[in-house]
């Protein structure tokens, strides 16, 4: 009777907030025919959006693999002032509102902010543009590779590399024989995790975009758009278009736990 | 091949693990590193092996000095307690990864590294487990492998850090006598580092015997008991 009343809460659960809401956003979508979505989402100013998200995407991920994989192994291996407090600095884009995130990002690297004011005399400009969108999107999406490869360089322990070191491989080959095929898989999802999270990210770019139409609009932000100009099929296309990037992930996700359960079974 | 300690010390926060430690190794010898936990000898064996730099004293062999070489350039064998092999290589790939390393000019052909390999495995008496992970090995599997690795890259000195100590007591019996054996055949010079006097006494031709990042006494085995030199020795001898 319990097992039955949980799973019920559960199937509920996930039909109240997960499902029914996909279901709207699929139905409204297509509410007035496959021909009204397609000219939606073939809009120009949607398919600028789109190529944005992917581009920011893109730029993002190898600067989140590389900054998560240095920082994780720093923190793992070496015992450094500031090493504490460097693993409270990876954490706070977890813990700021990414709004107030890009509002700091505007107050400094701004026109008026001091790294921004004096960029400004050399024609530079940091906000308003890609640029800002990436910056923003690499402070939100820092933490995750980082948080995903940390806890397992610090199992995996040092012992296999102090064996590579005493067989004679040199840093190179130890990192790239022995310490990143212990931690590929973490990598991997840190990854993709990140690269979810910088795809929907909407509060931080809103602000550092400039929202320019047909130029610094990512998919978020249109969508947003679309829907305040009382563009019901479009935004919902173009959600449409969002929640596939999104499901795409979740595929790549479920892929990785089938080739790797004991990663998968993580939270 | 001689290995000659001299009045190594190492301080850690302030608290000295190894005080004037002094030992010579000599060509096919056995010697074992013996004394209870915090008693300086891992510390020893991490400084022998290049892992830790010494804050005072010096490391000769065979006269040269190599306190500053880095351990990858001294081509000491080291099996580790937890036996650190790689879990994502198969066994043959393990004990083939110190000859694969190697700088260009210095290494075997494909051909050669797979027959030293093959070599390895007979020895080790598991001819048909190459293809395994390590994760599909027992304990005392693991520790062979481990052996075949470290004396894959012909070492100048093979370092044990308790080789033992995961096994339970009926295959660690056996792996004494084989390890043993092994170095032996081999022809190297080995240093064992150990808690258990038993295994001291068995296998080792000379033991060092250590307390508080000292080395009290050093003998052989039958030296030891006929004329423990302090206190210290005689009751960890007679503890047993």
């Amino acid at each position: 009777m319990l097992r039955r009343t949980l799973i019920a809460l559960a199937v509920l659960f996930a039909a109240v907030v997960i499902v029914l809401p996909v279901a709207a956003i699929l139905s409204r979508a297509f509410a007035e025919g496959v021909g009204a979505w397609w000219a939606a989402v073939s809009d120009p100013e949607t398919l600028q959006a789109v190529w944005l998200t992917v581009l920011t995407a893109l730029i993002v991920l190898p600067l989140n693999i590389l900054f998560g994989l240095c920082a994780a192994w720093a923190i793992a291996r070496f015992r450094f002032p500031g090493r504490r407090a460097l693993l409270i600095l990876i954490e706070i884009p977890f813990a700021v509102s990414p709004i107030v995130a890009g509002l700091c990002f505007l107050l400094v690297y701004g026109a008026y902010g001091p790294v921004g004011g004096a960029l400004q005399p050399y024609g530079l400009q940091l906000m308003f543009n890609l640029t800002g969108i990436v910056m923003v999107s690499l402070f939100v999406t820092c933490p995750f590779v980082v948080r995903e490869v940390l806890p397992v360089l610090q199992v995996t322990g040092e012992d296999e590399e102090k064996a590579a070191l005493t067989l004679g491989a040199n840093g190179w080959q130890i990192f790239r024989h022995v310490t990143l095929p212990n931690v590929t898989w973490a990598l991997v999802y840190g990854a993709i995790l990140a690269t979810a999270r910088a795809i929907g990210e909407f509060g931080a770019v809103s602000v550092v975009s400039g929202a320019i139409r047909g130029q610094t609009m990512t998919l978020p932000l249109q969508i947003e758009l679309l829907y305040n100009d009382y563009n019901t099929t479009g935004a919902f296309a173009a959600a449409t278009l969002l929640t596939a990037l999104a499901l795409l992930t979740l595929v790549l996700r479920g892929a990785i736990t089938a080739i790797h359960p004991a990663h998968g079974a993580r939270p | 091949m001689t290995l000659t300690v001299q009045s190594i010390s190492k301080r850690y926060d302030g608290a000295a693990v190894l005080q004037d430690a002094s030992i010579t190794i000599r060509d096919g010898e056995f010697v074992a590193l013996l004394g209870p936990s915090g008693s300086g000898k891992t510390t020893l064996l991490n400084v022998i092996s290049g892992l830790v730099q010494p804050d005072a004293g010096q490391l000769l062999l065979d006269g040269r000095d190599i306190t500053a070489l880095p351990a990858g350039a001294r081509r000491f064998g080291m099996v580790f307690q937890s036996y650190a092999l790689f879990r994502h290589m198969t066994v043959a790939q393990n004990i083939g990864f110190g000859l694969q390393v190697l700088p260009r000019g210095d290494r075997l052909d494909k051909a050669g590294r797979a027959a030293k390999v093959r070599e390895l495995l007979a020895m080790i008496e598991m001819p048909d487990l190459g293809d395994r992970y390590p994760a599909q090995l027992s304990g005392g599997q693991q520790q062979r492998v481990a052996m075949a690795r470290a004396l894959a890259i012909d070492p100048a000195l093979l370092l044990l850090d308790e080789p033992f100590s995961a096994l339970d007591a009926k295959v660690r019996h056996s792996l004494r006598g084989s390890v043993r054996d092994l170095q032996r055949r081999v022809g190297v010079a080995a240093i064992l580092v150990t808690h258990d006097q038993a295994e001291a006494f068995e296998v080792a031709d000379r033991i060092a015997v250590m307390n508080g990042g000292r080395i009290e006494q050093i003998g052989t085995p039958e030296e030891l008991r006929a004329a423990p030199a302090t206190p210290f020795v005689q009751d960890f001898l007679t503890a047993a």
